[in-house]
């Protein structure tokens, strides 16, 4: 059964220490800032230079990347999978449905560490993951927006 | 009473891809804009609240998402086999 073997914070911990340049974005980041939604899978925006360093640090977890590094620049986007599914982003820039560049750079240099115990993970700013959830624009990113502005308000009580 | 039968997995698929839709910019607003009434609003506090409180680090939370998401697949393929 998915979910049981996959050790999460050694995962978190191996990627923290390889010093890849890898931000959690999607529902997995609402979780840890504290909004209980479901989720499958794991979503990363990554630097481009640093797709080699995340491959290495997961194979201990049998994730095996569907592109090589080279084609997913290219694409801008790979997955890393066994039984788990890892959404990478790879591009340097995205644009939001209303025509907004995100650079992936200005994200990093405003990026959160969270400590979840033996690992530290990168999240983006909340204002800036809203803006990662008008890139997709389906309606349950619309709904993530909606859930990311009550948790603003349960920030600052 | 319930006959649990299933969608066809076309169903499914279409399903599937209308919810995975990217919307254009004035529907994908217009989800964000839509009204909230104050009881919703309440309760999507409320679960935040409680969220946080009985998970209180973000590994807890991690962990949970994990459990979470098990229970629904387990609760799923149990629907899936009747």
């Amino acid at each position: 059964m998915r979910g049981s073997a996959f050790d999460e914070i050694s995962f978190f911990s191996a990627i923290a220490a390889s010093g890849a340049r890898a931000l959690l974005i999607g529902r997995r980041a609402l979780v840890v800032l504290g909004l209980p939604v479901l989720t499958a899978d794991y979503d990363f925006w990554l630097h481009s230079e640093d797709i080699e360093k995340l491959n290495e640090a997961t194979r201990p977890f049998d994730l095996e990347p569907n592109r090589d590094a080279d084609d997913a620049r290219r694409v801008g986007r790979y997955v890393l999978e066994n039984d788990e599914h890892i959404d990478v982003l790879v591009s340097g820039a995205r644009t939001t449905v209303d025509g907004v560049e995100v650079r992936f750079d200005d994200l990093w240099s405003r990026r959160t560490s969270v400590d979840i115990g033996a690992a530290e993970v990168f999240i983006p700013a909340i204002d800036d993951l809203i803006l990662t959830k008008r890139i997709a624009a389906r309606p349950k990113d619309a709904e993530d927006i909606r859930l990311l502005e009550r948790l603003k308000e349960v920030r600052d009580e | 009473m319930s006959d649990h039968r299933l969608p066809s997995s076309s169903a499914v698929q279409a399903t599937t891809l209308f919810s995975n839709r990217r919307l254009t910019s004035e529907e994908f607003q217009a989800y964000v804009d839509a009204p909230v009434s104050e009881a919703e609003r309440e309760e999507a506090l409320r679960l935040i609240r409680w969220f946080k409180k009985r998970y209180p680090t973000p590994a807890e939370r991690l962990a949970y998402a994990r459990r979470s998401y098990t229970r629904w697949r387990t609760a799923d393929l149990s629907v899936r086999r009747r």
